[in-house]
């Protein structure tokens, strides 16, 4: 239904990211490398669970075009249950399908597959250098050579590890102990990413779920407490922690309300993440305080913040909406002031995001 | 209610069995059209009409119901639900006796459970039945499934019937059964049936994966099923009834789960079941036109769920829960007039679940039900009306509970008369449903904060109902159109990670059920028979105004659903075709059909059957071949269960 009209977008944008670039937070210091140019957007759609109903959504920005899932016109085959997370790294597209066991790898222009890794219930992928990590719900994290794209390593971390982030040469994963109500895991595993070895376990709130890094070496850390309630597991409620990277120390732990899916993401000066009023809290890094409850300014209402990506060659916030989490999702453009640009119809839970590069 | 606390010590429990039917409105009408002639919408299958439909449960038998639709998980263990007119399983109460078979924790009630060799008639009443000299459960949802068991009717002098007999066919099927029917004296007779079922429930289907059709074998589907059941059965010299009945149910099953792309065949899941019930039920009748009915049941179900491959701590997951159910009810009717009969019922149920999982709350519900009913009667006209009131109470051992509710529900059904075959009918019938135990404590996606789900239903239909002194013996049509609204649906939700239920739907539905049906002499031999269903459900999510699903159908609601039965009968031969067919459905809130993997296409089912019934050695038996979706045809009713391909069954009984 609804397009990407790219060039009234690229010049929104350029002028939004003009009248802001004056404010003292800049939102990405990085100016677009120069010849890079996207060539489309890939939205990974979860679908239900059991219901083998997962898709690609891809728009081609320069045909204007959505296909509805690329993965199936490109292969003939489905890609299975329940994709978690998409990650695009090289000429490569990783497709995590967590309950059908598999982490497929494509070519990223054409979704054409590649390989495909069988790992028991894979999470999300992170990339460095030449491993793509995957996370398993088994307790582990797998290191898959890029290039082989074979699995060389596997690393025990904590019970059922959700996301990963990089910073400071090393992978911080959250393990949330998810499948153990109300005795959940509460520890981020830190990996050195030279010796691919888990060398700490840093204690954070109950159930950390989502993880993001920031340019000033600060992991953010997104979890659910523990759902208790009885004398032998008293409540604890969801919040963050901050944890230092060049220290790996807690530099702070606060309580918030998050909504589901919760993703974070950090970009520039700024983090954010979904509120439990479907609202986009935007923080800002540097000063470690809340910027703004809402990122978006022109009055847009997500229903059911499901997923966020930032990117920064074209200066957009892409926003995904699950809405009743059992008919199409929709992605949203927005301009780094928060004003909508655009939006287009996607699959059932839009869950992951990625962009690829001509 | 404590007067009724006091008067129903539970040991001492009484109850109906017999829903004897005084007013002339509601009886079953002439013997030749077997058509229920009830002020609302009903329908009835008996004993004898199972075979027509190929039936092995009592989800099978209803096949043939307007507006019914059966979810159903395939397979001989696979779980079967029923929702009626769109509104949902767990709008329809399951009456065995005119005694509800609850589930607190689901709402929902397995039909798969019920093996058919004890069952005499089954009967669905959209709104509520048109007695009402019931107990007030009757009249507490928004239709009424009514099971019947067969009944001892014997003689001084042959005191004794006992029926012997075995199915078996494919995915391993082996179900002997025995029925022992015994007349002590004038006064008391009992009878007591007993089955095993094992299969081993493997069956080959194909799974579709982008333009390729992969096949597969559904395996660990095994089942092993064993029940006993016994009821005494008393009359006394004034003609007051007594009867208890005591049910034991064991299922050992293999749960195959959903079909996942790229992972094995699913196995190693179990659930076991072990469900006991006892009931009792007292009926007395006065002259001068008073009538008590005094029910009580008791009900300890316990289910175990085993998965072995868990990625927690332990590597598997164990649960149990047992649910209890303690139930009392007493109903009194009085006929004023000729035409007038009144009553009040009130009903006492208190249900609780335990189960093995962390924080678990421990509720238990207390239910007051008290209904007060007319049945009014005018010349060509007929009127019922009640009034339910619905005390709910809760308590839980940690947390927070749902806030006590009072609700008043009114219904009002009418009938007229037009002229001797034609009878117009209409029904309005306000009622709810309130959240299940496993919608408001299942372990951490608590929310107490969950209102009850109302259900306004309205209906105008018309019947047309002739016996002929032709070849045609009778004629009957039946037309309804209806209306549907509910409000405050309950739906999972992932709103509130990682699962959360929430009143947040809003459907409305219209529809209309044509039932027609006919038997026919063809010359001096043969008799035909023909039964034509059509049910249309247009039901609307409405729950997002101004979003892509607006008015959008509704998951697992077919548009079109339709039912044709033919058979021919020949002293003691019977042969008979069944096909049945279902538009296509959605299984999520799209209406999407630009890829045939985004909904469930329409599928059409035939199945024939042959039944003989004759005499070995003087001794009645009955011979019977069915094969189930004749044609092979490869589908699925819900979205990652493929049902099976052709399937065969065979069962001879013999009575002494």
């Amino acid at each position: 239904m609804k397009q990407f009209k790219l060039k009234y977008l690229l010049i929104t944008l350029s002028l939004a990211s003009i009248l802001t670039s004056c404010s003292k937070n800049d939102p990405d210091p990085t100016p677009p490398i120069p010849g890079d140019a996207r060539a489309g957007i890939y939205i990974l759609n979860q679908g239900n669970i059991n219901q083998n109903n997962s898709t690609l959504t891809y728009f081609d920005y320069s045909t204007q075009t959505t296909t509805a899932d690329k993965y199936m016109v490109a292969n003939s085959t489905k890609l299975g249950d329940t994709g978690n997370d998409l990650g695009v790294y090289g000429a490569k597209m990783y497709i995590v399908v967590n309950n059908s066991n598999l982490v497929s790898i494509t070519n990223a222009h054409t979704a054409k597959l590649t390989k495909q890794l069988t790992i028991n219930q894979p999470r999300y992928v992170k990339f460095y250098k030449n491993y793509a990590l995957v996370s398993s719900y088994s307790g582990t994290v797998s290191v898959v050579d890029t290039t082989s794209l074979t699995i060389t390593k596997t690393i025990n971390v904590g019970r059922n590890p959700e996301q990963m982030t990089v910073a400071n040469g090393k992978l911080y994963v959250a393990n949330s102990g998810g499948l153990d109500y109300p005795d959940y895991d509460k520890t981020v595993s830190v990996i050195d990413l030279n010796t691919l070895t888990e060398t700490k376990k840093i204690t954070v709130t109950v159930n950390p779920i989502s993880i993001t890094s920031d340019r000033y070496n600060n992991v953010y850390v997104l979890s659910m407490g523990n759902y208790g309630g009885d004398d032998k597991h008293p409540a604890v409620g969801s919040g963050i922690t901050v944890i230092n990277a060049n220290t790996d120390e807690v530099r702070s732990q606060s309580n918030v309300s998050f909504g589901y899916g919760i993703p974070i993401i950090a970009q520039g000066d700024f983090v954010y993440y979904p509120t439990a009023d479907n609202k986009i809290a935007m923080y800002n890094a540097k000063t470690q305080t809340l910027e703004r409850a809402n990122f978006i300014t022109d009055g847009t209402v997500i229903t059911s913040p499901f997923a966020l990506a930032f990117d920064p060659i074209n200066g957009a916030m892409f926003i995904t909406d699950a809405k009743d989490y059992s008919s199409n999702g929709t992605i949203y453009a927005f301009n780094v002031a928060g004003q909508k640009q655009s939006s287009l119809t996607t699959g059932i839970n839009p869950g992951s995001i990625a962009f690829v590069n001509k | 209610m404590v007067w009724i606390l006091a008067a129903l010590p539970f040991q001492h429990a009484l109850a109906q069995t017999d829903t004897t039917k005084r007013l002339k409105e509601v009886n079953i009408a002439s013997s030749r059209a077997e058509l229920l002639n009830s002020i609302a919408p009903a329908q009835q299958i008996k004993a004898d009409a199972f075979v027509r439909y190929s039936a092995f449960n009592v989800a099978d038998a209803i096949r043939g119901f307007s507006g019914v639709s059966i979810k159903d998980y395939g397979g001989v263990g696979g779980l079967k639900t029923v929702s009626v007119r769109g509104l949902g399983a767990n709008h329809t109460a399951v009456l065995l006796d005119g005694i509800q078979i609850n589930d607190a924790e689901n709402g929902q009630i397995d039909l798969s459970k019920f093996n058919l060799n004890n069952v005499a008639e089954i009967a669905l009443y959209n709104g509520q039945p048109s007695d009402i000299s019931q107990p007030a459960r009757s009249f507490a949802s928004a239709s009424v499934l009514a099971i019947k068991t067969i009944k001892p009717t014997l003689s001084a002098e042959k005191p004794y019937l006992i029926s012997a007999g075995i199915k078996g066919g494919s995915f391993g099927l082996v179900n002997p059964y025995v029925q022992w029917q015994q007349r002590l004296n004038n006064h008391l007779s009992f009878i007591i049936n007993g089955y095993t079922e094992n299969a081993d429930g493997k069956y080959r289907y194909t799974v579709y994966n982008g333009g390729k059709n992969i096949p597969q074998e559904r395996i660990a589907a095994d089942v092993k099923i064993q029940q006993i059941d016994g009821a005494v059965y008393w009359v006394g010299k004034d003609s007051s009834k007594f009867n208890l009945r005591v049910n034991y149910y064991h299922a050992d099953r293999g749960l195959p789960g959903a079909v996942v792309l790229y992972v094995p065949t699913p196995h190693g899941q179990k659930l076991w079941n072990n469900d006991f019930f006892t009931q009792a039920g007292y009926e007395k009748n006065w002259k001068g036109g008073l009538r008590l009915l005094v029910n009580s049941k008791y009900a300890n179900s316990y289910l175990h769920y085993f998965d072995p491959e868990w990625n927690n701590t332990a590597g598997f997951l164990d649960e149990h829960y047992r649910q209890q159910e303690f139930y009392g009810s007493a109903s009194l009717s009085y006929i004023i007039t000729k035409n007038w009969e009144i009553s009040y019922a009130s009903d006492l149920a208190i249900n609780t679940l335990s189960a093995n999982l962390n924080v678990f709350k421990y509720p238990t519900r207390t239910t007051v039900l008290n209904v007060l009913a007319s049945n009014f009667k005018t010349g060509k006209f007929t009127l019922q009306g009640s009034v339910l009131n619905s005390n709910i109470t809760e308590t839980v051992v940690i947390g927070t509970t749902i806030p006590k509710r009072n609700v008043f529900s009114p219904t009002l059904m009418a009938n007229y008369k037009l002229n001797e075959p034609v009878t117009l009918r209409a029904f309005y019938k306000n009622i709810f449903r309130a959240p299940t135990f496993s919608e408001l404590y299942y372990t951490f996606i608590t929310n107490t904060g969950l209102r009850p789900e109302f259900a306004n239903q309205y209906d105008i239909g018309v019947t047309y109902n002739k016996n002929l002194p032709g070849a045609v013996e009778y004629f009957s049509l039946t037309a309804d159109l209806y209306y549907n609204k509910v409000k405050d649906k309950i739906i999972y939700t992932l709103k509130i990670f990682p699962l959360s239920v929430q009143n947040i739907a809003l459907v409305e539905g219209v529809g209309a059920d044509l039932g027609l049906k006919t038997e026919a002499k063809l010359g001096s031999l043969y008799k035909g028979l023909l039964a034509i269903n059509y049910s249309f459900q247009r039901a609307m999510n409405l729950t997002y105004p101004g979003d892509a699903t607006y008015q959008n159908q509704l998951p697992y609601t077919p548009l079109h659903l339709a039912n044709l039965n033919v058979g021919v009968n020949r002293q003691g031969w019977g042969l008979y075709y069944n096909q049945m067919f279902s538009s296509l459905r959605f299984y999520n809130n799209n209406n999407d059909t630009s890829d045939n993997d985004y909904y469930l296409p329409y599928y059409s089912l035939a199945d024939l059957s042959a039944v003989y019934k004759g005499k070995y050695k003087l001794l009645p038996i009955m011979i019977s071949a069915e094969i189930n979706n004749l044609y092979g045809a490869s589908y699925q009713v819900v979205r990652s269960y493929p049902m099976p391909g052709r399937s065969f069954r065979i069962s001879f009984q013999i009575t002494i």
